[in-house]
């Protein structure tokens, strides 16, 4: 393997690498403070994507990326919002949430795919590029497209990561995630900061399907692929901090990326599944974590 | 070892036998191999989902890798049977072996974790396969999958080409076989274990139950029946396609699951017919399909969380609840003169805040010099039990009998409100009230006796006397109870809401006496008993004071008589004779020999006898104390 070779593999990796992180961070929010596994999180991708190609690009309303961003971002909180209270309320206070909502959030992800279809019929869309051309920087070429999405998800993730640490709302979400009742007794409203919860889990996923379009096709079952490896982030690095699924998808993202170059397209899932349950067997918590839900 | 009667015994056999009679005469009556496809798949999926339900519902192990399993016995099939060329039957055989091995490398990582991660852990085993099976190209196919599988064939008749009859027999003599051995090991010393380590696992452990072992016994064995039934699905659609590790098999048989009920095994069986068939017949909305049964089955989560088999449960309840209903009628309109004539009374019905209560009594008469004697009757059973009490008694006494709600002539109550100790003394209060009647001796047979205790107990002073016949007093429930009676005997029926024919002449051949031209009446009372009477007392056993019936018996405060049959084949005698008494007949409990669980209707002469000399003992101990 060439230098240069090695160099596009591991620009590949990082990319790669952004978009989990994002997809997994949106996933540890949901599973940290309602407890719950969201199965719908690849459909919510396919959903983001489509609402951004509606509205910004050239084939639907042309408002440009930034007001089709926005309306991912926007679109996708108050959907994932209205999705908590359909598919996940009514089993919040039950013995067996946890199996009810994979069976609630999984028919949740039929209803909203079907409903792609629906609108959008079959064929597949593409959003264009952020930029054209690519930056080089020595050896290293990225696309203006592939900085701009790992100088946003950095933002991103930057910013919910500041929120979640220093606003009080923030803060109050990682409370109930710690101890609902205590937080209960402390007079945080609770049923409010799960919905923001998983609204701000369901943006997040708008946003990595956004750029995902940008780099593949957009179709109802776009999310399905990402979300395995989102999962596979997630028990990697485990939960204990906001950053461990961060770590855990630049890893993820570098593994997938030199196994199938190595290895071949149909071996790098197998090795990364492989990776995720010998880790899980040594480790459940994951690499980074402590056995404990918190955010 | 509790009652635990075999499937041919209990209420289950006869809808089971009618549901497979059922299927097995629809290739008769319905025409076209389309029908008998749609019914080989849904006994395909049963299939599936009822060995899911051992390791999910039963086993509590949220094993999402089961379609996979599914999966490797479709490709198991297909490998052996179409690439080694191995006999199609015994290739269905191996497929569940083969599920096994691959299940049984997935106990390790699950063993090591707790719920959401045996979720996830699953999945990605399932994902790892997936990955096996579509890289491995030359052995499977890859992403093209197998086509054009061997066929079933016996002795060269050919399965494929008779409409589907060969594969639709096939399939449902393997679900009626995986099923029912499914339901057999649930039911066995491992099924014990594998639901005791769901409930409480420390406990199970502490008890020696091996984790790791049931845990492998739990996911082999579900995975064996998952895999035969792939095995057979590849010989059936002759097509081993990578897409069955997709979302859809996944929702569709976890839908079958969670819809059917877990943990009840016929719930999901029921459920393979009612989803794949509403699927079928919805296929022509396209898209809306999906959308309508996702809905639907997020409906069914929030609204029935039991599942069919909860909605199946109800419909029971209200059939049975109209049941006992309609006999009351019949009892009072076409009984009241068999009934009369045994207690030689008149029946009137009295007005209770509990309903209608049908009551017998005396009457008040110059020849009575003794106090009033009201009689109690037991769990399932009526007043006319008592009627040599009431021959023996009447000339010198007042006697005065009622059915308890739900049993004899009476109405049958709110389950809620009316079945229980509370409301039958509360009963009992009023129709003294209503009768005018004070200081009686209260005479209480088994479920009677705790009615008298939780009666006189209110107000000791207010009786001449308590005697309780068949009953174990409690300082608490449900510990002594365990304690009271004997484990071993067919109590447990006492608490059982539908019984079957055999276990109502169980239950009533141990209270009273096997059946005989004499007793008939007291058996034919079972069937008549409102059901919820049963299961509601006995649930709210919890609910009485307890200690303040002890309390009394203890202090002294009522001259009490405990009168049981030496033989009763419920009560634990050396615990009842081991409490402590204040003002007891004799200094001790007392035995009738013979009399067993009603020595009062066994052995009339005796107990009448000892009642008798009660009452008159009673009066001077009365005395004495005050």
């Amino acid at each position: 393997m060439s230098f240069e070779s090695f160099l596009f593999v591991l620009t590949g990796g990082v990319v790669l690498g952004a978009l989990y992180a994002l997809m997994a961070a949106g996933l540890a929010v949901v599973w940290t403070t309602l407890g719950i596994f969201n199965f719908s999180h690849g459909a919510f991708v396919a959903l983001g994507a489509y609402i951004g190609w509606q509205v910004g690009n050239v084939d639907g309303f042309a408002l440009g990326h930034v007001l089709g961003l926005s309306a991912t971002v926007l679109g996708m909180f108050a959907l994932g919002i209205l999705f908590q209270q359909m598919f996940i309320r009514p089993f919040e206070r039950k013995e067996n949430i946890v199996a009810a909502t994979v069976i609630t959030t999984l028919a949740g992800a039929t209803v909203l795919q079907n409903g792609m279809l629906l609108i959008w019929g079959p064929r597949s869309k593409q959003i264009s590029g952020i930029g054209e051309g690519s930056l080089n920087i020595g050896p290293l070429a990225f696309s203006w497209n592939e900085v701009a999405l790992i100088v946003l998800v950095a933002f991103i993730l930057g910013a919910v990561g500041w929120f979640l640490s220093r606003t009080r709302t923030g803060r109050s979400m990682r409370a109930v995630s710690q101890n609902r009742q205590a937080a209960e007794l402390m007079g945080l409203n609770v049923p409010l900061l799960y919905a923001l919860a998983f609204g701000l889990s369901a943006a997040m996923a708008g946003v990595a399907g956004y750029f995902v379009g940008s780099v593949r096709f957009i179709n109802p079952t776009m999310g399905a692929d990402p979300l395995m490896k989102a999962l596979i982030v997630v028990i990697f690095g485990g939960i204990a901090r906001f950053t461990s699924p961060i770590y855990a998808a630049l890893i993820v993202g570098l593994v997938e990326s030199f196994t199938t170059f190595y290895l071949g397209l149909y071996w790098a899932p197998a090795v990364l599944f492989a990776m995720m349950m010998i880790v899980l067997t040594i480790k459940p918590a994951g690499l980074f974590g402590t056995h404990q839900r918190t955010l | 070892m509790r009652y635990d009667p075999p499937f041919h015994r209990t209420n289950g056999l006869i809808p089971a036998v009618l549901f497979v009679l059922v299927l097995a005469v629809v290739p008769f009556v319905f025409d076209g191999s389309y029908i008998r496809h749609l019914i080989i798949l849904s006994l395909v999926f049963a299939i599936v989902a009822a060995s899911w339900d051992l390791s999910f519902g039963f086993g509590g192990l949220l094993n999402f890798a089961h379609v996979a399993l599914f999966a490797v016995g479709i490709y198991t099939y297909g490998i052996l049977a179409k690439t080694y060329g191995v006999n199609p039957w015994l290739a269905i055989l191996l497929a569940g072996p083969a599920a096994m091995v691959f299940a049984s490398i997935m106990v390790l990582p699950v063993l090591r974790l707790d719920g959401m991660y045996v979720i996830l852990v699953t999945i990605a085993f399932s994902q790892i396969i997936y990955q096996g099976v579509i890289s491995q190209s030359d052995i499977t196919g890859g992403t093209s999958g197998m086509v054009t599988l061997p066929m079933l064939q016996i002795d060269g008749y050919r399965f494929v080409k008779d409409g589907k009859i060969g594969y639709y027999y096939t399939a449902l003599a393997l679900m009626v076989v995986c099923v029912g051995s499914i339901y057999l090991i649930t039911r066995s010393a491992l099924g014990r274990a594998i639901i005791a380590l769901r409930d409480n696992k420390y406990y199970a452990m502490s008890r020696g139950v091996s984790e790791w072992r049931t845990r492998l016994a739990t996911l082999a064995l579900s995975a064996f029946f998952a895999g035969i039934a792939g095995g057979f699905y590849g010989s059936y659609v002759r097509v081993a396609s990578p897409d069955i590790f997709g979302i859809g098999s996944l929702t569709l048989v976890l839908s079958i699951l969670l819809v059917g009920g877990l943990a009840t095994l016929w719930g999901p069986v029921i459920a393979a017919f009612v989803i794949i068939l509403l699927s079928e017949s919805l296929g022509w909305m396209g898209a809306w399909r999906d959308i309508i049964i996702a809905l639907m089955i997020v409906a069914v989560m929030v609204f029935y969380p039991g599942g069919l088999w909860g909605v199946i449960q109800e419909l029971r309840e209200t059939f049975a609840t109209l049941r006992a209903a309609l006999m009351v009628r019949m009892r009072r309109r076409f009984e009241r003169a068999k009934r009369e004539g045994m207690l030689g009374l008149r029946e009137e019905m009295v007005e209770t805040k509990h309903g209608l209560i049908a009551v017998a009594d005396t009457g008040a008469s110059h020849t009575h010099t003794g106090p009033p004697i009201l009689l109690l009757h037991g769990n399932s059973a009526c007043k006319e039990a008592f009627q040599n009490q009431f021959a023996h008694f009447r000339d010198r006494h007042r006697v005065i009998a009622f059915d308890l709600p739900g049993h004899g002539a009476s109405d049958n109550g709110d389950p809620e409100e009316t079945y229980n100790v509370i409301a039958y003394a509360d009963i009992a209060e009023e129709i003294l009230t209503q009768k005018g009647i004070t200081n009686p001796i209260v005479l209480g047979w088994s479920l009677g006796g705790y009615n008298a205790l939780e009666l006189t107990a209110r107000n000791p002073q207010a009786y001449a006397g308590v005697v309780t016949t068949g009953t174990a007093p409690l300082n608490m429930a449900p510990d002594d109870f365990a304690k009271g009676h004997d484990a071993k005997s067919h109590l447990i029926l006492a608490g059982k809401q539908y019984l079957t024919g055999a276990e109502a002449t169980t239950f009533a051949s141990h209270a009273t006496v096997p059946k005989s031209e004499k007793s008939a009446f007291l058996h034919r009372n079972l069937r008549r008993t409102d059901g919820r009477a049963r299961f509601y007392m006995i649930t709210k056993l919890t609910v009485v004071d307890w200690p303040r019936h002890m309390r009394m018996l203890r202090e002294g405060q009522i001259p009490v008589a405990v009168m049981n049959g030496h033989d009763d084949p419920f009560l634990n005698h050396d615990y009842i004779a081991g409490l402590q008494y204040g003002m007891i007949w004799k200094g001790r409990t007392t035995d009738i020999p013979n009399g067993k669980h009603a020595p009062f209707f066994n052995e009339p002469e005796a107990f009448n006898a000892a009642l008798e000399a009660f009452i008159d003992w009673a009066a001077e101990a009365r005395a004495e104390g005050d």
